[in-house]
């Protein structure tokens, strides 16, 4: 299976196993992806990392 | 969704500040039988311990039970309960034996649900837990909010000063207790700004922070203390934090760790846990994001014990953790219990 980065329009391998929530990351630009949709295959940007004093 | 509360409003009924937890643990061991655990009993360090199943697989949802003091009044209003524990971290917890019940039987798999005593201490709780258990998948309850998962915390070394020398005339010349411990505060937070430079997040920053300071005299010796904490980035060690404020208080009083100290931890990204809750939250309508906490945590200990994928999630805002209005909205929770039981059969479907 294939899908398209959404940052660069690069190729991006979709593992035969893998599942919607997948944290993949482009081979081209390096950018972590998220695999929003299997069918069809869909992949967004990965949720960014914010900071919180909390526990 | 899950329709029903009363293990949510249950827990946070039964106040239990940390070293307080036996009556609330009781009651929990005896929801969750109710609720159709297979097991239910307070462990040798006084944890709550449900569990559904057999297997050679186990999931461990690990939440604590103990808060800080300060009882708050329980009530619900507008659809928001108030009351100490509510978010911090009674939410998650209850929302985790709630999601273990409506999961049920799973063939294969073990579904172990630990409420531990005194994260808010020394963690007593999670030590003993880290040590019994080994997990294929864990989950750890912190209030990270439905909608966000959080993958790390930074870990803590704490520490007390103290300087002490025979009384003199404050006009002879010399430092007085209180300025060796102001010197050695100073060379505490330089040494601290110094590692920083390079750092932009606040994650991968050192905290020091300055908690208690006194003095005083018998008309012989005068004596000045100062405790406080150093949150630490995953980078550096609590044991190079030692040596630190043993240079830092080099000939002008002692320096003692108090506790014991943590490293920092994050979980990895790319797993069945953390695809799992993405893909959990999204299937309820909700856009997921990800959150590295400044605090410390349960996660510093079963983290590195159990080195499986893991994630820390539950309902809250935790921005009212340890305040005197703490509460959790009743609608929140209850998406994360739905989250929770999509995850937990998610992943027992994958493996058998």
């Amino acid at each position: 299976m294939k899908g398209m980065c959404p940052e660069c329009e690069g190729e991006v391998t979709i593992p035969e196993d893998a599942q919607s929530g997948e944290i993949l990351v482009c081979p081209d630009c390096g950018i972590e992806l998220e695999l929003t949709s299997l069918d069809p295959i869909q992949l967004s940007l990965a949720p960014k990392e914010a900071e919180d004093w909390g526990e | 969704m899950m329709s029903t509360y009363e293990t949510l409003t249950g827990l946070v009924e039964r106040f239990s500040p940390t070293h307080y937890e036996a009556e609330a643990v009781a009651w929990l061991v005896g929801r969750m039988l109710s609720l159709g655990f297979a097991s239910a009993r307070t462990d040798e360090a006084g944890n709550a311990v449900g569990t559904i199943g057999e297997g050679p697989n186990q999931i461990v949802l690990l939440g604590h039970i103990d808060t800080v003091p300060g009882k708050i009044p329980v009530r619900v209003e507008n659809g928001i309960l108030h009351g100490r524990g509510a978010v911090d971290a009674k939410g998650p917890l209850a929302a985790f034996v709630d999601a273990a019940a409506q999961t049920g039987l799973v063939p294969g798999w073990q579904i172990v649900v630990i409420g531990a005593v005194d994260e808010e201490g020394d963690s007593a709780g999670a030590w003993h837990a880290a040590a019994r258990y080994h997990p294929r998948y864990a989950i750890i309850g912190e209030p990270s909010g439905w909608n966000r998962i959080a993958l790390g915390y930074r870990g803590i070394v704490r520490f007390r000063f103290q300087a002490r020398q025979t009384i003199g005339h404050s006009a002879a010349g010399r430092d007085s207790v209180c300025e060796m411990a102001v010197d050695f505060w100073n060379r505490l937070v330089e040494f601290c700004a110094r590692e920083n430079r390079a750092a932009e997040r606040k994650f991968d920053q050192l905290t020091p922070v300055l908690q208690e300071m006194h003095s005083a005299g018998d008309g012989f010796v005068e004596k000045g203390e100062m405790s406080g904490n150093v949150r630490l980035p995953q980078r550096i060690a609590p044991e190079r934090i030692k040596d630190v404020l043993r240079e830092a208080a080099a000939g002008i009083g002692t320096v003692e760790t108090e506790g014991i100290p943590l490293n920092a931890f994050r979980v990895e990204k790319s797993t069945p846990v953390v695809g799992s809750l993405l893909s959990g939250i999204r299937s309820l309508g909700g856009d997921p994001s990800f959150s590295l906490k400044l605090g410390t945590s349960d996660l510093s200990i079963v983290g590195p014990a159990w080195n499986c994928p893991m994630a820390v999630y539950g309902p809250g805002d935790s921005t009212f953790d340890h305040t005197p209005g703490e509460c959790i909205s009743l609608e929140e929770y209850g998406k994360a219990a739905a989250v929770l039981v999509g995850v937990l059969k998610r992943l027992t479907a994958a493996v058998r």
